[in-house]
């Protein structure tokens, strides 16, 4: 029996991609780009990224369930689909290492100053590999007990109900609010993930709760992107939020029970499993597309190359102002990417069909 | 594997001799000189002649049941002319078997053979010794059914039969083993179970290749999806009840022959968390005991590992009041928490295999030596901490709380892992560890569908007898994982 992907494990899936570190520093980059009730926006951004998928459920009825790489490959030359599946090759491999090392700089920070990034690298990698390697149906499986591992969390705001002052929450809306422009790029680089269920069209199950699940799948983030935000701007001032490096991980530090206290460390820990799923399935993208661009090639190894390229570059950036500079650039690819290559797959669909179907 | 006169023979080599051999059986007609010559040096062959009326008797004494053999066989013979055996034999309790391979395995399966005129006639009044229906020792429950299965198939088949009384119910009789010839019935209730996992399992089962195979719980290993997990994949059982629950869920369950323990798949990693009792007590209590397991299962798993965590890298976690005590605790110890976590828990490992393998008697004692002698004195000569010692038998006691033997020692082996991890690199070891844990369960599948079923796949009607034991109103669908053509329970097909 040939296993598909059911809309529950679609949703999630969408969540686990597109939520991940940035939860700890969301906050913060809406007070700084925002201003005050910078958590407004979060909706916003939303509907944008559900506009994107719209865009995108229509590349799948357009298709009508085809894989992107067929609909290109039918209609444009090798000459300018290979250079898209190399450019895609390599944000996405890009995007999916540099992530991870974000995750792990930042656990370092907290708490293993002394200990080796790249060590701690090796073994994210090594356990991205060994799923990847199990195919999309066992990664959605897996995403899904990640899932269930890491959703409980967002229950721990209950603790900030006492803290959590109204007056922080001014009647001013994004009043000092900086760089709006760079700042919604940075902050929209948050919901970005869903993009990659472009390339799920030939495995999904149901063709009708498909594009529903995605759309759920962004709702959730949104949800969750915004109960967080939302209890750290009632929970910190405005001022505070902005100075703040990790709002997120300051606001866990303030939950303590008779027999532990500082659970942030257990907080940070549990979140390595969404940082996982972003690196694999970005690295899985890379290698479907690869193995596009390579039929004959073996997908394992397809899979060990690029996670050991993935490996070497992100030795490259060392600091986490590094890495988040490097994001900030692979973030404007990759939204090149969510946006264009549906335009695109929506144009080559439209000639060819010659607007039949679009009515 | 396949044996041929005590030469071994690598697996995917087939022995040609022992088939050419078999072959030749097959075609040798049978004969009284042809089978005394198999069983030669078979002291425990029983020859009877009954020259007047010039018919010769072989059977094996232990495998038939001396009553059916007078009634069925020596009175009707003794009382018969030499001209009336012929019409005797007709009778269909008499089976003539033309070829001698068939002969002789229809002596070694406990029946008898009747040579007469150059024919040979088989009559099964096979009924070997076994012991009675005891309780199960490793399965108890405190209210509910307490027989169990034991060594033998046939009476291991009446256990089931009487409790479904169902023309349903269907057994396939298969043969595993080059040497032993081990029978093993696969059981199904028409109708309910999945054709497609029963024709699965007929092929795994057919495709076995060893001279022997001594027990259900081995059986499995040769038959499961991946040999080199370390979790079983298939469930097994000592308890009847629970084998004809699992049949009516409309999983397939096998009997081996010689084994009282049953195997059912397909199974998932959750169903190893259930036990009878669940069912046998009021749905709340049942739910509540059903959940103190899932937290044993996260004790078990976890709570060396943080003591570990927490007392190498991560002090800041424990509480002001709390903090004193443990560092009072661990003042004395001269070594690293991981190594005192790993001393522990090696200690634990051993008292619990000593006292395995002990007479009952002996046990305790060494329950008493383990538990207080060296738990005490450990303690108290500055090799361990008493935190630890705590960590570590509520460690061990939760691991007992997990039904199934077999997973709950897959489990403790996983432990030692996720404190090694936790004394690498402390609570992200412990993430690590349990990421990859979770990476390797997606991977596994039982008779081909999701041990993870129902998490993931996800079906949350399944979550009702799953994490809770929800009351049995609520409880009419079949799992998922059955696949059962007749999902709904109470609704059988006529």
């Amino acid at each position: 029996m040939k296993e598909k992907l059911h809309p529950f494990h679609i949703s999630v899936l969408v969540f686990m991609i597109q939520a991940g570190v940035v939860v700890f520093f969301l906050p913060r980059m809406l007070a700084q780009y925002m201003g005050y009730n910078g958590w407004v926006a979060i909706p916003l951004f939303s509907v944008v990224a559900t506009f994107n998928i719209f865009l995108i459920s229509i590349v799948y009825r357009l298709g009508d369930g085809r894989s992107i790489f067929q609909i290109m490959e039918q209609s444009l030359s090798k000459l300018i689909v290979y250079p898209v599946y190399t450019y895609l090759i390599v944000v996405w491999t890009l995007l999916g290492c540099i992530a991870a090392k974000q995750y792990i700089i930042l656990f370092q920070v907290f708490v293993f100053p002394t200990t080796p990034i790249m060590y701690i690298k090796l073994l994210v990698d090594i356990i991205a590999f060994s799923l990847i390697i199990k195919g999309i149906y066992n990664i959605s499986k897996a995403a899904t007990v990640f899932f269930w591992m890491v959703i409980w969390t967002i229950l721990m705001l209950t603790f900030f109900i006492k803290g959590f002052e109204w007056v922080n929450l001014t009647p001013f809306f994004f009043k000092e609010s900086t760089n709006v422009v760079v700042g919604s790029i940075s902050i929209f680089s948050s919901f970005l993930g869903y993009e990659l269920v472009l390339l799920l069209f030939p495995y999904v199950d149901s063709k009708k709760g498909f594009m529903k699940a995605v759309y759920f799948g962004n709702f959730l983030t949104t949800i969750v992107y915004l109960s967080i935000s939302f209890v750290c701007f009632g929970f910190y001032s405005f001022k505070q939020l902005t100075k703040m490096k990790f709002p997120l991980v300051d606001l866990l530090a303030y939950i303590r029970l008779p027999f532990v206290e500082r659970v942030e460390n257990i907080f940070l820990a549990l979140y390595l499993v969404t940082s996982l799923m972003s690196i694999t399935m970005y690295i899985w993208a890379a290698t479907e597309t690869a193995k596009s661009l390579i039929p004959r090639a073996n997908k394992r190894w397809i899979t060990a190359i690029l996670v050991c390229c993935a490996f070497v570059v992100s030795w490259i950036p060392n600091m986490l102002s590094e890495v988040e500079l490097w994001l900030k650039y692979l973030g404007y690819m990759a939204l090149g990417i969510a946006f264009g290559l549906p335009l695109m797959l929506i144009a080559i669909l439209v000639i060819h069909n010659g607007g039949k179907k679009i009515a | 594997m396949k044996w041929s006169r005590g030469t071994y023979n690598p697996p995917g080599t087939d022995n040609k001799q022992e088939d050419n051999k078999q072959t030749d059986d097959a075609n040798v007609p049978a004969s009284l000189q042809h089978t005394l010559d198999n069983f030669k040096d078979c002291t425990d062959l029983i020859h009877h002649t009954f020259p007047e009326i010039n018919v010769n008797l072989v059977y094996f004494g232990h495998l038939v049941g001396s009553d059916e053999l007078f009634r069925d066989v020596i009175t009707p013979l003794t009382n018969v002319r030499e001209n009336e055996v012929q019409a005797l034999l007709t009778r269909n309790q008499y089976k003539l078997t033309p070829d001698s391979k068939s002969l002789i395995k229809g002596i070694l399966n406990g029946q008898a053979a009747i040579f007469h005129n150059d024919k040979a006639y088989l009559i099964d009044i096979y009924k070997p010794g076994s012991r009675s229906i005891e309780q199960s020792e490793t399965e108890t429950v405190i209210t509910g059914p307490h027989d169990s299965f034991i060594e033998t198939a046939t009476a291991n088949l009446s256990l089931i039969r009487r409790r479904v009384k169902s023309s349903h119910l269907k057994v396939i009789k298969l043969e595993v083993g080059e040497v032993s010839k081990s029978t093993v019935y696969l059981l199904y209730i028409d109708g309910i179970a999945n054709m497609e996992y029963v024709r699965e399992l007929t092929d795994r089962i057919n495709l076995i290749e060893v001279d022997a195979v001594y027990d259900g719980n081995m059986l499995i290993q040769y038959i499961d999806d991946s040999p080199n997990s370390v979790f079983p994949l298939f469930s097994t059982t000592e308890r009847v009840d629970t084998a004809v629950s699992k049949l009516v869920a409309g999983r397939i369950v096998g009997i081996l022959d010689g084994s009282p323990s049953v195997f059912a798949a397909p199974s998932s990693f959750f169903e190893f968390m259930a036990s009878p009792d669940d069912y046998y007590q009021r749905w709340s209590t049942g739910t509540a005991i059903r959940v103190l397991r899932f937290i044993a299962l996260i004790i078990t798993l976890t709570f060396t590992a943080l003591y570990v965590s927490v007392t190498t890298y991560h002090y800041e976690m424990i509480p002001e009041a709390l903090l004193l005590t443990i560092t009072e605790s661990r003042s004395k110890v001269p070594f690293p928490p991981i190594y005192e976590a790993l001393l522990m828990e090696i200690t634990i490992e051993l008292l619990r295999e000593a006292g395995a393998r002990l007479p009952t008697k002996i046990g305790q004692t060494i329950g008493i030596v383990g538990g207080i002698v060296i738990g005490q004195a450990a303690v108290q000569a500055g090799f361990t901490s008493n935190i630890l010692i705590i960590a570590v038998a509520s460690s061990a006691i939760a691991s007992f709380v997990i039904p199934s033997y077999v997973m709950s020692a897959s489990i403790r082996l996983i432990r030692f892992g996720l404190i090694i991890m936790a004394g690498i690199l402390g609570d992200l070891g412990i993430a690590l560890g349990i990421a990859y844990l979770v990476v390797h369960l997606s991977g596994l599948t039982s008779l081909n569908s999701s041990y993870l079923t129902p998490v993931s796949p996800n079906n949350f009607n399944d979550w009702r007898d799953v994490f809770i034991r929800a009351p049995f109103w609520a409880l009419t669908r079949r799992p998922t994982q059955s696949r059962s053509p007749n999902a709904v329970r109470n609704r059988m097909r006529k």
